[in-house]
């Protein structure tokens, strides 16, 4: 883990230094905006905005059979909320919260001040929405708890579920549609009162099928006095850097590591008998056996895991019948064991076969001439001498299984903590839109394959320096 | 000659040894305290061994990649014993397809009618716990910075508008929407928005996304001037912006059905998950936020 997270330290300090400094030019405003882009306040103003929720869809749907229009949840019951519409952008503020701020929702500074506040937030969370700071119409200020605007009376703070509070929007078409005069302060029987007031359920249908025009979206959030409003600033430097890497699931080198070390026991210990297998055959069938084993590496890793999904998987005979033998492969960590084996084998078993045929047969018959066995001679005499070809193709199918993609996703799914390995979770963390992380993964993988390849030729060069002319020490001695 | 030879032997062979060894002693001393460590839980609850605990997976439309997370978080705050397994957000018809070969979640939610059909025929879902989750819309989106400027759907076909995303018809929902609403204006062949091709005039501007996901990475990223996305979509893409609202009147109803599977061990729970995620205030909440409509 410690090293994982070293590795990762050094290699993603610069991508998030970009990250950061980018994130920080982009607030120099009187408004200070919280990190998470739900709280904004400005010095200037007696009050600030915290807690503020921008919702782009509504609902129609009916609470134990009664139509509340089109509606949109509100933070809370206290909530100031702004309701965008085509025509116009209504903003309402409870008369208790404005009478306990001492605020006059009719005063320039005040509406300015308050917009100010609502659209540095709304550009935070609007997220290629339409911007509230974009809409080209009048803005409304309100107190009451419910409005008449064009074809639609929109309330403010009405209780569907107990405990919750709506803005809902109702086509205000029927004369007994029109807001009651008097703001009531108990929302709840407003809410029935409302109810009430609509006709029958084929209005109600209709109403709530319209009402949805009435709306484009509603903004709502609390306001304090601005000495309650604490904004959390983001995280810079060091801190921004160990959020980052605190937030990373580290998962996906654990299952990386842990399906290609176990594909390799395999890889390592068929290859090794296939390779010498295929030489004690003859050439026809070895030429067929041959053509068998390296296939894989030839093919498309999609092509393994379509047949291997069809061999193992629900949907065809063999699948069920192998399933229904106990032998369950598909989306488990051991079919990615499976996915992770079959592309890698044939790179074991192509390298240790080249190392055995490039022995000289002489060798093994001088051993035979001292009465040693067929395996003494394999595992004392061609193993050694075929070593370092064997060691290179192990770290080469090492290398290839952990860099599995293809037959993995076929077979294996994406399953976090379970089949998701580095290579999965590059792409699947790329798509959702966490582009940082998939980064940090591009970086991890680049990290392990460039001292893979490091390992290989370091190797190389320290086995086979005896073969080269000059001052070693087989040179020494030959002089 | 034989003695050095032997004496190589002699010198090697503890290493293969050695390096068998530890391959061996990682690939499971890995398994053991790491590895499964982890993933026990999630292994172990399906087969029951801890009856108190609930694991739920769930299979989802990859537009409900960033909302149905925190719905789920919602959930376990309120219903302690029930935990989620890594939740597969990808394009329905690839769900529908895993679910057919083996895979077995609990609850499946799908981006339109026509997958939750095709698993209903494939006999995968309770057909009694089928419920119309929620609405969306399909838009034209562009990239935040970009000018581009649509006024009708015709205005796709303009010469300036070169590559458009577009969610392969086949598997991704969004694609078969956006290939209908295509066809309003001639410009797909098949009226079902799938299995038909695109005009001639027309085909070279398309690229085609594995997901509807894929299909606003590629205009995100700049790949792409213009896709075809859900509405929803924008709210978990930082990096584009709604062109054009297709007229709903354009494509078949947008809706999301999600069902209980036959094969559930935990229908119960999963059914009530179902219940949570249209009937509670604070669900409804993160609905309404990442723009998707309950129905």
């Amino acid at each position: 883990m410690l090293a994982v997270m070293a590795l990762a330290l050094f290699a993603s300090a610069m991508l998030l230094c970009l990250t950061v400094s980018s994130a920080w030019a982009a607030s120099p405003d009187a408004v200070e905006l919280s990190a998470d882009g739900r709280s904004a306040r400005d010095g200037a103003l007696t009050f600030a905005a915290s807690d503020v929720h921008r919702m782009n869809k509504g609902t129609s749907k009916s609470y134990e059979g009664r139509s509340f229009g089109y509606r949109f949840p509100m933070t809370d019951a206290q909530s100031f909320t702004v309701v965008a519409t085509s025509e116009a952008v209504i903003v309402h503020v409870p008369r208790e919260v404005a009478d306990r701020l001492r605020l006059d929702v009719e005063e320039a500074s005040v509406q300015d001040g308050l917009m100010r506040l609502v659209r540095t937030v709304d550009d935070a969370i609007a997220h290629g929405g339409v911007p509230l700071s974009t809409l080209e119409v009048p803005t409304l200020f309100t107190t009451e708890s419910s409005l008449l605007h064009g074809a639609y009376c929109y309330r403010f703070g009405v209780v569907v579920e107990p405990g919750s509070s709506y803005v809902c929007v109702e086509v205000a078409a029927a004369p007994s549609l029109s807001p009651s005069p008097s703001p009531s302060q108990e929302a709840r029987a407003e809410a029935e009162e409302w109810s009430q007031a609509v006709p029958s359920a084929d209005n109600q249908a209709a109403a709530g099928n319209d009402a949805s025009a009435g709306a484009l979206f509603t903004l709502s959030g609390r306001l304090l006095p601005v000495e309650e409003v604490v904004i959390q600033q983001p995280a810079s430097g060091t801190d921004a850097l160990w959020e980052f890497f605190y937030g990373i699931d580290y998962r996906p080198f654990w299952v990386s590591l842990r399906t290609s070390l176990a594909a390799m026991v395999f890889v390592f210990v068929l290859g090794l008998a296939a390779a010498r297998l295929s030489l004690k055959m003859s050439s026809r069938l070895r030429d067929v056996l041959d053509s068998i084993f390296t296939i894989p590496m030839v093919l498309p890793p999609t092509v393994c895991g379509f047949l291997l999904l069809m061999a193992f998987g629900n949907s065809t005979e063999l699948g069920r019948w192998f399933t229904a033998h106990g032998l369950s492969l598909v989306f488990s960590w051991q079919s990615a064991v499976l996915a992770a084996f079959v592309v890698a084998f044939p790179l074991m078993y192509r390298t240790a076969r080249g190392a055995f045929e490039g022995l000289d047969p002489s060798i093994a018959d001088a051993a035979r001439t001292l009465g040693w066995s067929n395996a003494r001679i394999f595992f004392r005499l061609t193993l050694p001498l075929a070593w370092p070809s064997i060691a290179a193709g192990t770290v080469l199918s090492f290398a290839r299984a952990m860099g599995e993609f293809g037959a993995t996703l076929f077979v294996a799914g994406n399953y976090a903590g379970v089949t998701q390995t580095m290579p999965l979770a590059i792409y699947y963390q790329w798509m959702g839109g966490r582009t940082d992380i998939a980064a940090f993964w591009v970086v991890v993988v680049i990290l392990i394959s460039f001292a893979v390849i490091l390992l290989i030729n370091w190797y190389a060069s320290r086995t086979q320096r005896y073969r080269k002319p000059g001052l070693d020490k087989g040179g020494e001695k030959g002089a | 000659m034989s003695e050095t030879k032997s004496a190589m032997t002699g010198k090697k062979r503890p290493r293969i040894l050695v390096a068998l060894a530890v391959a061996l002693a990682l690939a499971f001393g890995t398994c053991g305290n790491y590895g499964c460590a982890q993933q026990g839980p999630q292994e172990n609850n399906p087969a029951g061994e801890t009856p108190q605990k609930t694991e739920l997976q769930i299979f989802a439309a990859n537009s409900l990649e960033k909302a149905l997370p925190q719905v789920q978080e919602l959930y376990v705050q309120k219903n302690q014993g029930v935990t989620f397994a890594d939740t597969q957000f990808k394009a329905s018809g690839d769900l529908v397809e895993q679910i057919k070969a083996g895979a077995t979640p609990d609850l499946l939610v799908t981006a339109s009618a026509g997958s939750m059909d095709t698993a209903s025929s494939n006999g995968s879902i309770d057909d009694a716990t089928r419920k119309t989750m929620f609405e969306n819309d399909l838009v034209l989106v562009c990239g935040t910075s970009s000018d581009v400027s649509i006024q009708s759907l015709s205005d796709v076909t303009r010469d300036d508008i070169t590559a458009i995303a577009i969610g392969d018809g086949e598997t991704v929902p969004a694609g078969q929407y956006a290939n209908q609403a295509l066809n309003t204006i001639g410009m797909y062949s098949d009226a079902s928005g799938k299995g038909g091709s695109y005009d001639s005039s027309f085909e070279p501007k398309v690229r085609t996304a594995s997901s509807v996901g894929n299909a606003a990475k590629y205009v995100e990223s700049g790949d792409c001037q213009i896709g075809f996305v859900y509405s929803s979509d924008l709210y978990r893409y930082s990096g584009i912006k709604t062109a054009f609202t297709v007229p709903s009147s354009a494509h078949k109803p947008i809706v999301y059905p999600g069902a209980v599977l036959k094969s559930s061990a935990n229908a119960d729970a999963a059914a009530d998950f179902l219940d949570f995620c249209l009937n509670d205030p604070d669900a409804q909440r993160v609905w309404s936020q990442y723009g998707f409509e309950v129905a």
